[in-house]
């Protein structure tokens, strides 16, 4: 392992990256939720966060009892709803999510705005930690480069 | 990431398009004639929305997102009202007027500025993510 990928993939910088990546994709799934707020027979779709969770707790497990945790790739195994393209981006596939398949409006449409807007907001607050974390991390490591605090 | 701002944006596009409909419903409420001067009472018009975006750059982006696919008139009969003395009526002296239901035609305006209003705060979102990626740089 050459220094370079000791140094990128320190702790928790690789889980840090894949929940960065998660929350952008699911971003555009719930923005596009939104957009349909009002067209007929139009069904929510989302992925699931508890199961992207649980594949990166796996996925952290495995590092540890490979590495130790401290550095080493992180690789996550692929799930229904979590895959990755051959550049290695994170591709998410969604399934309807909402349940009650539009019974309770005359367009058929599953739309539930509350928890939407209530998982916008839980998304962007994990976008926010995620960068938040990596940014300290990231300070670290600029201070130990220029020998500077 | 600015594929999401596409998507909120695309929402935002159809709503207002879906308000400029109901406006013109609403306008033209009691129209009878067409613009030739003949007597040819409105038909309300409604937006009809589907999935997808097509004016999106990435056919990613093309998948998600919302358009305005058509336009089309409500083919509902026209409202009935006894004017007998009206040059329009007919042989029992009834003229047709436009389908159109004000109160519909509100409610739909108050459905179209809240998902307008809903696109905004995803919109916001995507910004404010959008910001605090581009912070890791800074």
């Amino acid at each position: 392992m050459t220094l370079i990928d000791h140094v990128t993939n320190a702790g928790a910088l690789p889980s840090l990256g894949m929940t960065i990546q998660f929350a952008a994709r699911r971003q555009d799934l719930l923005a596009h939720s939104i957009a349909n707020i009002s067209t007929p027979r139009f069904q929510q779709r989302d992925v699931s966060t508890a199961a992207f969770q649980a594949t990166l707790g796996e996925a952290i497990e495995r590092r540890r009892a490979a590495t130790g945790g401290a550095s080493g790739d992180l690789r996550l195994g692929t799930s229904r709803e979590v895959g990755f393209d051959r550049s290695g981006a994170l591709r998410l596939t969604p399934r309807s999510s909402g349940g009650r398949h539009g019974v309770m409006a005359h367009d058929r449409n599953n739309r539930d705005l509350e928890q939407l807007m209530q998982d916008v907001a839980e998304n962007v607050g994990v976008f926010r930690t995620a960068t938040e974390l990596m940014r300290s991390r990231a300070g670290t490591l600029r201070a130990a480069i220029t020998e500077r605090p | 990431m600015y594929g999401a701002l596409d998507i909120a944006t695309s929402g935002m596009i159809a709503q207002r398009t879906r308000l400029d409909v109901i406006s013109a419903n609403i306008a033209n409420e009691n129209t009878l004639l067409n613009a030739q001067g003949e007597y040819d009472p409105f038909r309300r018009r409604m937006a009809l929305l589907a999935p997808g975006n097509p004016s999106a750059r990435s056919p990613r982006g093309q998948a998600l997102g919302v358009q305005v696919k058509a336009i089309e008139l409500d083919q509902a009969p026209f409202r009935l009202r006894y004017a007998p003395d009206s040059p329009h009526a007919d042989a029992s002296g009834y003229i047709r007027e436009p389908n159109i239901d004000s109160t519909t035609e509100q409610i739909d305006a108050m459905e179209a500025v809240r998902a307008y209003e809903a696109n905004v705060a995803a919109a916001e979102a995507i910004k404010s993510i959008a910001s605090q990626g581009l912070r890791l740089l800074a």
